[in-house]
């Protein structure tokens, strides 16, 4: 059994299975596993700051200093890629759900056993799509028609239009690609990786002679790739809030 | 106020403007001084530091990947739609290819901004009150 690395295919943790069949106007809406985690995270998410923020004291208390330092991490993050002052303040409140659902999601998916929702690419892609929708949305109403000229940059001499506008608009279209990919990518990089390096443990374990020696060795890579997880796992509910702030400013600030 | 503090005249919690001058004047010294102190002293990068510097690292691959994946399938389709293989893919590619390189020269201009300095200039001008 444990010859064939736990006869566990690496993938096999991502795969998403029906807790409870629900049908809701024609459509398959069940409740999956991903469901499931996805409002474990809402829960954890709403339940930290309903206690942290119950009886706010002058002086914080531990809960309460924790709540207000993440808020100020994303505060600062909104204020340095938002840039001060007009209405990028407005936003805080979505960059700060996307980074919390996100970092919250990624955490959850590194307990062993726990499902990870953020390796899947419709979940990744459904908030870059909610981004990219409120930096249009935004735009045109900030700007007006005016936030097409986001595609024109200005001081460029006309005959390089013809070249520029397909390199922005491409740009512009490539945001929301990049954007998911990198998260789903990301997350399910790692816990493939996490998943064989452990399995060879018990592969080389099940081994005869010699290579029962060697079991340690993917042993102490499994546990430094746990703490590479953890950091990745940060950084990019970190790089999602950063993105979502710099393409805001798209919104807020009209052309470069 | 009145207008007789002007006059140098020494009024009890009141600095004069010679050593308001000198006061300040050192003050820049000593924030010059230190500012220098500080770099010779550059502390070993933080881990916040280095979390940021991976997380660009993150930004810069992806922004280049997915300018030329866009670039590609844009003229991948219009290929298709056109039957003009492959003659929009190839322009699309590298279209895409410099919309990469300009996503990334953009976030490299956002991210060079120098330290402020440890004493700011600061901007009352003298103004007694």
């Amino acid at each position: 059994m444990a010859a064939e690395g736990g006869g566990h295919s690496p993938i096999e943790q991502f795969a998403i299975k029906v807790v409870q069949p629900l049908k809701l106007f024609g459509y398959d809406a069940s409740i999956t596993n991903a469901t499931l985690f996805m409002l474990l995270a809402v829960a954890l998410i709403v339940g930290f700051f309903f206690v942290a923020t119950r009886n706010p004291g002058r002086v914080p208390g531990r809960l309460q200093g924790a709540a207000e330092a993440i808020y100020e991490f994303i505060a600062s993050t909104v204020r340095d890629n938002l840039d001060d002052g007009k209405d990028g303040r407005k936003y805080l409140p979505l960059v700060f759900s996307l980074f919390m659902f996100v970092l919250v999601a990624n955490m959850l998916g590194m307990i062993p056993g726990f499902f990870t929702v953020t390796s899947h690419i419709i979940v990744t892609a459904a908030l870059a799509l909610l981004v990219i929708s409120v930096v249009i949305i935004g735009g045109f109403m900030r700007h007006g028609i005016g936030f097409l000229k986001l595609f024109a940059p200005s001081g460029v001499p006309g005959w390089l239009m013809p070249i520029l506008i397909p390199i922005e608009v491409i740009s512009f279209v490539s945001r929301p690609i990049s954007l998911s990919v990198r998260l789903f990518a990301n997350m399910l990089a790692g816990h493939i990786a996490l998943k064989i390096f452990a399995g060879f443990v018990g592969a080389l374990l099940g081994a005869a002679g010699i290579a029962k020696l060697m079991a340690p060795l993917p042993l102490a890579l499994t546990t430094a790739l746990t703490a590479l997880e953890f950091l990745v796992a940060f950084l990019q509910a970190y790089v999602f809030a950063v993105l979502t702030c710099v393409y805001l400013s798209d919104a807020v600030h009209g052309a470069h | 106020m009145s207008n007789d503090d002007q006059s140098g005249q020494k009024v009890p919690g009141e600095i004069p403007p010679d050593d308001r001058e000198a006061i300040r004047k050192r003050a820049a010294e000593l924030g010059s001084k230190l500012d220098t102190a500080k770099k010779r002293h550059a502390p070993p990068p933080s881990n916040r530091a280095k979390g940021e510097a991976m997380a660009m690292g993150f930004r810069a691959a992806s922004e280049l990947i997915g300018g030329v994946v866009v670039g590609s399938g844009i003229g991948w389709l219009l290929d298709r739609w056109l039957g003009t293989w492959p003659g929009f893919f190839i322009l699309f590619f590298l279209l895409g290819a410099a919309a990469g390189m300009l996503g990334i020269i953009r976030m490299a201009q956002r991210q060079t901004t120098p330290p402020a300095p440890s004493v700011p200039r600061d901007r009352d001008d003298g103004e007694n009150d």
